[in-house]
């Protein structure tokens, strides 16, 4: 499973970072959300790999990592989501604007290609 | 004496300096009198103090500063600075006397004069420092005030560019004069001038000597006018005439030669100061003397000869020798004097008739004859004639220069070569007063010349009565003032001088009698001549301003073409370099330890799992392949890159991250298809079919190269980590105390609204931001051209309903979203409950405040989606701003609560209760704190996407109705 | 007031502006004047907050107590919960936050607020993300709150609308989000090695890491070096600043002045607590990167001093010649150096503030202030012609009061930046080159490097104003000058004031600096301080 996973967060990454160097905003958009996907499977996976065992507890006490997945790590997933979804939703709007303002949807502004 | 009243006699000119800046702008005599008054005070002061340093002892007042780095404020008075400080106050006031009479009655005096005295200050704080690191913050103070003098009439573009140049040149000079202090101060181990002079033998040792020294006389020669730094002094002349009397005479120009003298004991005495010292003083001294004789314009003329005679004093100092300081501090002092009273004279002619050019002037006598009776005892001093002081100190120098004996050819060039400069001088000297004032009458002035009002004379009157009794009564007059700087400077090995006029017939004398009958000889011969000639001969080919400006010219373009070359302002290479640093940042802890996997045993592979992630691959790469064409295609794969992370999510045992995913995939999704209407329509490449310019392609290679290493670094990297064995973390804690400690079972939740409640409420603040932000952008949004229409379909049916008698417009669009529009509409509240659900259970079971926020904002699209804006708002009123509002605070009072318990911020508080149908339920503050971020979440995704959808029914706008569009009003 | 509310006095700074911005978006689009007052009144006590947690510092580290305190952010032990700390350094930068902050507001009520919706908000929120990075204790926190000052930064940014801002935002954005990412998968690497996110905690795990481990944390590390780099500008890494900064409304551009610091004090703080002396791997790690980084940006930074067309591109470029020397001096890390290079950060976020407010007066006023940096030299010969005297040439023209202030306080700026007499920036300035030249052994190459590019930077700067500034101020301008308000004029000549301040007390504010770095190094200090802080278990009536 690691290597699956390891290679799919590659894969992701690289596809995000390809799009990030393109010219177009849309692409650049698209890429940003494609690395943020890789960067949140990371941090899940910085937390090793658990099956059928969420880290939802039972009553009783006592529990410990070695029934349960890490827990942090999801969290922090959890706000980088929040955040990578809003600062998408920034960005699409910023980039909106320009495509209004500037007339073209090249990141810079300008035909520079 | 109490050393206090230092304090006094430095702070004096400031003091005065911003009370005369205060005072209203015409208030002319009252500026002038609290002008005077200060620098007479300074004066009285001055005098006073002399017998407490005449006996040769220091005078010294120390505070703190910055203990730390060494540099406290020490006020230093001795001899030597005793004699400068009482040429700065002296003329200073002199300068006061004449400048309150020359300038114009429509002149905003108040302003100059806070400038005179701030610069009267700053150069009393540079003489009397103690330290040498105050030393240069003064002599940049005056470089400063210099600048503000010289640019007064500013309105007048030769005035802002000289005053420029010389800020320039002199403040560039100060900071290497700061590094040769510092360099100093390392060896001596301290800033404090006492300590550096006891060290002084080290320092000639060490080897920071010559860096030292280098440093230390670019500062000196940069102030002193010595070439080649010498050209911004004579543009200096733009000043107003008083400020030339003052700063070019005896005070700004001085500055460089007190450091000289200063450091003497410390830096003289060795080969390399012997070299660069004397050579650039004996250039100097030449070369001033030479173009001084060329001149046309009176104020030109005195400031070449300032030029030379500073050379004359510095080649004096190059020269090493005990008696050429003494040679050297004196003809300071008596220069100071005479070349004042000149350049006041001058003002007077100029103010007098209108124009400073010699070959206009002529016959002044018989219209000024006090004027010109002063001007020409001070000409003669600066000629060297018997009986004035001039005379003395230049036949010190003589004898210096024939003394000279280092067996070398110079021991005969130096002392012709000084007999020839001083015979310029005396040329010039006649020049600049048989010109002036003798002769017929002048014909072309623009006004009928008559004498100065009296108290314009006064001051010349005072220095050229200086420049008869020292020159007559040396040792009775200047004698012991004379001394006691001497010894304050060599100290130990004073050498024994006389002052006495009379030495018998000595080389010396014959030699300035050479010079005075050459000097003569040559003016009557050359007198029509020199009128023709309108720039120096052979050093008119140095323009120093030229290259100045030159040098900043190419300066300037060199840098605008370097910015292009080592900075962009394009994104891409600016996203290549942070890949490219990131990645070998994280590289290169490997090359140093190696890289290899973890020892502990994989999870074993899940066919399922790896066919699901094949299908993970073909999407994202899909994306970033058809983005540029086929957005759609593009966006839909990315939402199944997201579902298959998702999936990924749920298969791995993080439930609620699944949910999260999934929710905020398919708010992306909308919001990314809202925002493509308003890009524009993606034309062919440029270049068809094939033929790809190579740079195009190599670009494109590099970052998928770029891309792929990336991309197998995280690889890499999350491998590694994955199969190392887990050791310590904090998780464990979460787990054991999530619920006897949060009364939660969910700990993920348990996390984000307990543990780290601070993070959740940062990050609901970073969505509000966010959402403030788009809102007060797309306020102002502008669509470009062509995606203001309607979109085509929309069009069609629009013209369908039309053609057709009994439609209403946009019927179609209703009817064939009858189905939909009524199912979505009876699902809001089927969803509303379900995101109620999510948020109450949250703390135990998947789900939570977020998740909950963006079901809630859904169901809220799916209205939009299905009945249309207008309609949607006609019916419910969606204030999203408020909802944000409520949202923190409550998330915010939650926390604050705690307070009133004696607890910090977010401290949670919970019971279990028995909810009919729900179960057991957390009755926990924390839960609170979840709703505060249910009801935020809520508001900003809401904001954000109707802010987004109204742009398409607000199109096509003019600017206009813009602003007064209700969006705004409309509670949002 | 018991003990215990005073002790919340560290999280209040965070607190209060975030409690004031949530109600004034309850208010109305037009109650613009119930917000400024709100807004006003917040700057103003969180100014007074800062200033009593510098003094509580004081207190406590002269009465030879440690100044470390730590707040438990929901009351969980330290370090699990998230804790803030307040020490020397933080108590420091928040006054200064507080310092720029209210007079970045004050200017804004002139003109500027009014250039688009919910600026107050935005201001507030940028204030507390700003607040809350220099407070926390965590590594992930620090993360939260890079986001909410980056997320305000956006918004000023966009303020006010308008093509150039939107093309600078779009970059600013996008370079922002990928740093941000990097941000991420450095704190998930590190806590995949070490467990923890409590920075104390990691300066305790760290010196026992060895191999792959410590392979992979050190990369984390790097990674996240990377990120903090980015927000300082760091050439190659800081393009997009002197672009940006130069588009935004002034009081914005104030506080981004600031913004380009907290990489260097994240930097500061994460390095000097967890690769310390003590730590055996730390000086191969990253010093000798940051000295020549910040050479190559110092340099970078004078070339485009020089190059700069306008006066707000100058500025940006001080901003990068900021950082870099910094930076620089910080991986010189040569005697105090750290001391003074405190000092200069403090005088220099002064100064560039006061600089770009001071610009929105002197660029309004004169359309394009482009005309002072042409390249193209005044060519005239040696002075030898006679000087033709036209007589009312030779009277000094009545200066009007605006231009007389815009003029002072133009050269105060100036000379701050240059490092010239007499404010603060020469104090500054000496302070770093004495550490620089007084090393324990000899001065090595590259400290003679860096003095030369200070030096250099410095006569850059003052080249580019005097042109610039003898053109804006001195050519006699015949349109009418504008009236300048006291709420422009204001904040300018307070943060001057500051800087004389910083100049005529630089004993007692060096002693502070050096307080401030010792307690930095001090890294045992810290880590006992945080991770025995105690629980509140006092149930205090309600």
């Amino acid at each position: 499973m690691e290597i699956v996973l390891a290679l799919g967060i590659g894969i992701f990454t690289a596809s995000g970072v390809w799009l990030i160097l393109r010219p177009r905003t849309f692409q650049v958009i698209l890429g940003l959300s494609l690395l943020s996907y890789a960067v949140n499977l990371f941090i899940y996976a910085m937390g090793r790999l658990r099956i059928d065992a969420p880290p939802v507890v039972g009553s009783e006490a006592g529990a410990d990592l070695t029934q349960h997945a890490d827990p942090l790590p999801q969290a922090l997933v959890l706000t980088a989501i929040v955040i990578s979804f809003a600062m998408t939703a920034l960005l699409l709007v910023v980039l909106m604007a320009a495509r209004g303002l500037t007339g073209t949807d090249h990141v810079d502004g300008d035909e520079g290609e | 004496m109490n050393p206090a009243f230092l304090w006094v006699l430095l702070s004096l000119p400031f003091i005065g300096s911003l009370a005369v800046a205060v005072i209203p702008a015409h208030a002319r005599n009252l500026g002038g009198w609290i002008a005077g008054a200060v620098s007479l005070a300074g004066v009285a002061l001055t005098i006073s103090a002399f017998s407490s340093v005449d006996s040769g002892s220091v005078l010294s007042a120390e505070v703190a500063w910055l203990p730390s780095f060494g540099l406290n404020l020490q006020i230093r008075l001795d001899g030597l600075s005793w004699i400068f400080a009482f040429l700065v106050l002296a003329i200073g006031l002199l300068v006061v006397i004449y400048a309150h009479y020359y300038m114009s009655e429509r002149d905003p005096v108040p302003r100059f004069f806070s400038f005179l005295l701030a610069f009267m200050g700053s150069m009393l704080g540079l003489v009397l420092s103690g330290n040498l690191i105050q030393l240069a913050f003064f002599w940049e103070l005056t470089s400063l005030f210099s600048f503000l003098l010289i640019g007064y009439w500013h309105q007048n573009e030769s005035a802002r560019s000289s005053a420029r140049m010389a800020l320039i040149v002199t403040a560039a000079g100060g900071v290497s004069l700061l590094i040769g202090v510092l360099l100093l101060g390392k060896v001596a181990g301290s800033y404090e001038l006492d300590a550096i002079i006891a060290s002084a033998d080290q320092i000639r040792a060490s080897e920071y000597y010559t860096p030292a020294l280098i440093f230390v006389l670019l500062g000196a020669f940069t102030k002193s006018a010595q070439f080649p730094f010498h050209f911004w002094l004579p543009h200096a002349m733009a000043a107003p005439t008083p400020v030339s009397a003052y700063l070019h005479s005896a005070t700004m120009v001085k500055a460089g030669i007190f450091v000289l003298i200063r450091l003497f004991p410390v830096l003289a005495g060795t080969e390399q100061w012997y070299l660069i010292v004397g050579t650039v003083g004996l250039l100097t001294f030449c070369i001033g003397a030479w173009s001084a004789v060329f001149q046309q314009d009176l104020k030109g003329l005195l400031a070449y000869s300032t030029i030379s005679h500073l050379g004359l004093i510095t080649l004096l100092l190059g020269l090493g020798t005990s008696l050429a300081a003494v040679a050297a501090i004196f003809h300071t002092i008596n220069h100071a004097t005479f070349k004042a009273s000149l350049f006041m004279a001058t003002g007077i002619i100029d103010h007098e008739t209108g124009t400073r050019d010699v070959r206009r002037l002529s016959g002044l006598y018989r219209f000024m004859p006090h004027t010109a009776t002063l001007a020409l005892i001070a000409a003669a001093a600066m000629a060297g004639v018997p009986l004035l002081n001039g005379f003395l100190s230049k036949e010190m120098f003589l004898a210096e220069a024939v003394g000279h004996s280092r067996g070398s050819l110079l021991d005969l060039v130096l002392p012709s070569l000084a007999t020839g400069a001083l015979a310029l001088s005396v040329l010039y000297s006649i020049r600049f007063i048989h010109q002036t004032f003798f002769g017929p009458a002048p014909d072309d002035l623009e006004k009928q010349p008559h004498e100065a009002p009296f108290w314009m004379r006064v001051p010349i009157g005072v220095l050229v009565l200086a420049c008869l009794v020292v020159g007559i009564l040396p040792a009775l007059t200047i004698g012991p003032f004379l001394d006691a700087a001497v010894r304050s400077v060599l100290l130990a090995d004073t050498p024994s001088y006389s002052l006495s006029i009379w030495h018998g017939f000595t080389v010396p004398l014959l030699l300035s009698m050479v010079a005075l009958v050459a000097g003569a000889i040559s003016y009557l011969l050359l007198r029509d001549r020199l009128n023709l000639i309108s720039e120096p001969p052979l050093v008119r080919y140095f323009k120093g301003r030229r290259g100045f400006e030159l040098v900043l010219a190419a300066l300037i373009d060199a840098a605008r073409v370097l910015e292009d070359v080592v900075g962009t302002t394009r994104l891409q290479p600016q996203f290549r370099a942070l890949v490219a640093i990131a990645g070998i940042a994280a590289l290169l802890p490997f090359l140093r330890y190696g890289y290899h996997l973890g020892p502990a045993t994989m999870t074993p592979l899940h066919t399922g799992f790896a066919a699901l992630w094949v299908v993970g691959a073909i999407c994202a790469i899909g994306s970033a392949w058809q983005a540029k064409y086929h957005r759609l295609a593009a966006l839909i794969l990315m939402s199944g890159a997201g579902l298959v992370s998702c999936i990924t999510f749920v298969w791995l045992s993080a439930p609620d991250l699944a949910v999260t995913q999934l929710l905020v995939e398919i708010v992306t999704t909308v919001l990314l298809l809202l925002g493509l209407r308003w890009l524009p329509k993606r034309l062919p490449e440029l270049w068809a079919g094939g033929a790809m310019p190579s740079q195009v392609l190599l670009r494109r290679g590099t970052d998928l190269i770029l891309a792929g290493l990336a991309g197998a670094g995280m690889t890499l990297l999350s491998l590694a980590v994955m199969t190392q064995p887990f050791g310590y973390t904090i998780s464990r804690y979460f787990l054991e105390n999530a619920y006897p400690g949060g009364g939660g079972k969910n700990v993920v939740n348990v996390i984000l609204v307990d543990f780290r409640a601070f993070d959740t409420l940062g990050e609901i603040t970073v969505l509000g931001i966010v959402g403030l932000t788009v809102f007060s952008l797309l306020r102002r949004f502008r669509p470009a051209q062509e995606s203001v229409q309607s979109p085509i379909q929309q069009r069609q049916q629009s013209a369908f309903d039309e053609r057709r008698e009994g439609r209403e417009l946009g019927d179609t669009l209703t009817d064939y979203l009858q189905v939909p529009r009524v199912v979505m509409e009876w699902l809001f509240p089927v969803i509303t409950v379900f995101a109620l659900y999510l948020l109450i259970r949250g703390h135990d079971l998947p789900g939570g405040g977020f998740a909950a926020g963006i079901t809630m904002s859904i169901a809220l699209i799916l209205q939009y989606i299905a009945s249309g804006t207008r309609s949607v708002e006609s019916r419910l009123r969606v204030r999203p701003l408020t909802w944000m509002g409520a949202g923190w605070l409550v998330a915010f009072a939650t926390g604050l609560g705690a307070w009133f318990f004696g607890y910090p911020f977010l401290t949670s508080w919970f019971r279990y209760i028995d909810v009919p149908i729900v179960g057991e339920v957390a009755a926990a503050s924390a839960l609170l704190f979840d709703l505060g971020v249910f009801l935020l979440v809520i508001g900003a995704t809401a904001l954000i996407l109707i802010a987004i959808a109204h742009q398409s029914i607000r199109t096509p706008i003019t600017p206009q109705k813009w602003e007064t569009t209700d969006f705004a009003g409309k509670g949002v | 007031m018991t003990a215990g509310w005073i002790h919340h006095l560290i999280i209040a700074p965070v607190l209060l502006p975030l409690g004031a911005s949530a109600v004034m978006l309850l208010l109305d689009e037009r109650r613009r004047r119930a917000k400024n007052v709100i807004s006003l009144a917040t700057m103003g006590s969180l100014l007074a907050l800062a200033i009593a947690l510098l003094v509580q510092t004081v207190t406590l580290g002269f009465s030879g107590g440690s100044a470390t305190r730590v707040y438990l952010v929901g009351n969980w032990p330290a370090p699990f919960g998230i804790v803030l700390v307040a020490d020397w350094l933080s108590s420091m930068m928040l006054v200064l936050t507080a310092l720029v902050g209210i007079a970045g507001f004050i200017f804004s009520l002139a003109r500027w607020e009014r250039a688009g919706p919910r600026f107050q908000a935005l201001f507030l929120l940028q204030i507390m993300g700003l607040n809350g990075a220099f407070l926390t204790g965590d590594l992930f926190n620090l993360f939260v709150f890079f986001e909410i000052l980056l997320a305000a930064s956006y918004g000023l940014l966009l303020h006010g609308s308008g093509a150039r801002r939107v093309k600078a935002g779009l970059h600013y954005v996008a370079i922002n989000v990928g740093t941000s990412l990097l941000f991420l998968i450095g704190v998930a690497l590190i806590y995949g090695v070490a467990g923890t996110l409590n920075m104390a905690d990691l300066a305790t795990v760290i010196p026992a890491t060895t191999g792959l481990d410590l392979a992979l944390l050190q990369s984390g590390f790097a990674v996240l070096g990377v990120a903090f780099l980015v927000k300082a500008g760091m050439w190659p890494l800081g393009f997009w600043l002197p672009g940006t900064y130069a588009t935004a409304v002034p009081p914005a551009a104030a506080v981004f002045a600031l913004l380009s610091k907290v990489g260097v004090y994240a930097l500061l703080r994460v390095y000097l607590l967890l690769f310390g002396a003590d730590v055996g791997w730390t000086e191969t790690f990253g010093e000798e990167w940051l000295l020549f980084g910040g050479i190559a940006t110092v340099s970078f930074g004078t070339v485009g001093v020089l190059a700069a067309r306008t006066l707000s591109r100058v500025a940006g470029y001080c901003v990068v010649i900021s950082s870099g020397t910094l930076l620089a001096t910080i991986g010189a890390g040569e005697g105090n150096a750290l001391a003074g290079a405190l000092f200069y950060l403090v005088s220099s976020t002064l100064g560039l503030s006061a600089f770009y407010m001071l610009l929105g007066l002197v660029e309004h006023r004169d359309a394009d202030a482009t005309m002072g940096l042409v390249a193209e030299p005044v060519f005239d010969d040696e002075y030898t012609g006679a000087m033709v005297v036209d007589e009312d040439e030779e009277v000094g023209i009545v200066i009007p009061a605006t231009i007389a202030i815009l003029g002072g306080g133009f050269a105060f700026c100036a000379l701050l930046l240059a490092g010239l007499p007499p404010l603060s920036g020469f104090v500054a300035k000496f302070a770093i080159i004495h550490s620089l030249i007084n090393p324990g052994g000899s001065i090595d190459a590259s400290s003679w490097v860096f003095v030369g590019l200070l030096i250099a930077s410095g006569l850059a700067i003052l080249i580019a104003t005097t042109r610039a500034g003898i053109d804006l101020l001195w050519e006699p301008s015949d349109q009418p000058q504008p009236p300048l308000r006291v709420a422009e004029a204001g904040p300018v000549g307070l943060l001057l004031l500051v800087c004389l301040g910083l100049m005529v007390f630089a004993g007692p504010v060096m002693r502070y600096m050096e307080w401030t770095e010792q307690s930095l190094r001090d890294r045992q200090g810290y880590i006992n301080a945080v991770l025995s802080a105690e629980r509140a278990t006092t149930v205090a009536a309600p």
